[in-house]
């Protein structure tokens, strides 16, 4: 499954991911708690830039930004329509701005590199006994199950598709998921051999 | 439950979200779309209960975190957080975690008293306690006053009632076909 890590390189992509994630988080937290409109308008204009300023990074986040957009317009629309311009503008260039941020981090940082820092973030955990050096491992089978899922989904519709002549939809869920957790038993088996726990 | 059998059901369940996600979804004026991810959040608690229902939703939403498309129409990354509808997803592992708790607390002996058990932990988790953070999140990120945010989320509730309904069904089937199975994360 491809992540919205973009390879053609950018001057973000330099960037630290710890140092990107802290800038990122106290700018977007400012945002929010910025009242004045010449302050977010000036905010947002500084977002945009930096976002532009990724040129060719950003084509793979095309559709997301247009939803995001399209979520800011509806939100304008409504207050707007509430005789709230005001209220409408602030709020779709809060929401603009920070997902511009965010966009711009997963698009220029590793999933790699931001799961170092997650990783070190929850290192304090540990102390309460949380295994937080569990977490790649445990994304690693998560997307190895994904994929699982689809083969049986197809596997169950194919079959359902034989019997009945009409797609299985909704109806496979019941079956597809205790095969899953069937699946979910064995791996937990072969996890139990090689983590001995 | 041994350690690395709660590791493969978090991870599973992180994997049904993702796979909910991808079924196409229904975009509404507030900005927040109709997805089938919250059925997922309703059967990672009524399956694995309170624990590890929270974990497998906070791995999903790690995930989306790190960038990975997951989220219905194949959104990702930290922006979704900043979106209107990141107080719904915000609300998805406590809707899991309250989900887990109610389903732990009531009967499931039997097939057809695990589903009633369900659809009702389901209506108060996934649907009751997702909703909740979801209207907080339009008021704070959509400048929403909580009167209109009320009244904009309850579109949504008829599909997550059907979603309730379907998330019954799956533990009623489950119960049948997996008698050791424990609900609500009771031992399995």
């Amino acid at each position: 499954m491809g992540s919205l890590y973009s390879e053609h390189l950018t001057w973000l992509h330099r960037v630290p991911a710890a140092f990107k994630l802290l800038f990122f988080a106290v700018l977007g937290t400012a945002q929010f708690l910025m009242q004045g409109h010449t302050a977010l308008v000036i905010s947002a204009v500084a977002c945009g830039l930096m976002f532009a300023s990724l040129g060719r990074a950003t084509l793979s986040a095309r559709k997301l930004l247009a939803s995001v957009f399209l979520a800011a317009l509806l939100i304008m629309a409504f207050h707007t329509y509430l005789q709230q311009p005001r209220v409408g503008m602030v709020s779709a260039l809060r929401l603009s701005s920070a997902a511009l941020l965010g966009i711009a981090l997963t698009l220029t940082t590793r999933s790699r590199d931001l799961l170092d820092v997650f990783e070190r973030l929850l290192s304090p955990l540990q102390r309460v006994g949380i295994r937080t050096e569990r977490l790649s491992l445990q994304l690693a089978m998560m997307l190895r199950f994904t994929e699982h899922f689809f083969v049986v989904w197809k596997r169950l519709d194919d079959a359902h598709r034989i019997r009945t002549g009409k797609a299985g939809g909704l109806r496979i869920l019941a079956p597809l998921t205790i095969k899953m957790l069937m699946s979910a038993r064995k791996a937990a088996d072969t996890l139990e051999l090689r983590l001995g726990e | 439950m041994k350690s690395s059998r709660s590791l493969a059901l978090v991870s599973l369940f992180a994997a049904l979200m993702a796979v909910l996600g991808l079924i196409p979804k229904i975009d509404l004026p507030l900005g927040v779309p109709i997805t089938l991810q919250t059925l997922g959040v309703m059967l990672a608690g009524c399956l694995l209960g309170s624990k590890r229902g929270l974990q497998a939703l906070l791995l999903f939403l790690a995930a989306v975190a790190l960038g990975l498309p997951l989220l219905s129409g194949g959104r990702g990354g930290f922006g979704v957080f900043m979106a209107p509808s990141a107080g719904y997803l915000i609300g998805m592992p406590v809707g899991a975690f309250v989900t887990g708790w109610v389903m732990s607390m009531l009967p499931s002996s039997t097939p057809r008293g695990a589903a009633l058990s369900a659809f009702m932990a389901s209506a108060l988790g996934g649907l009751l306690v997702v909703h909740a953070f979801g209207v907080a999140g339009l008021v704070k990120l959509a400048n929403l006053s909580w009167t209109q945010a009320f009244f904009g989320t309850l579109v949504f509730v008829p599909g997550d009632l059907i979603k309730c309904a379907l998330c019954a069904m799956v533990v009623h089937t489950v119960a049948r076909g997996m008698p050791d199975w424990r609900f609500g994360g009771r031992a399995v």
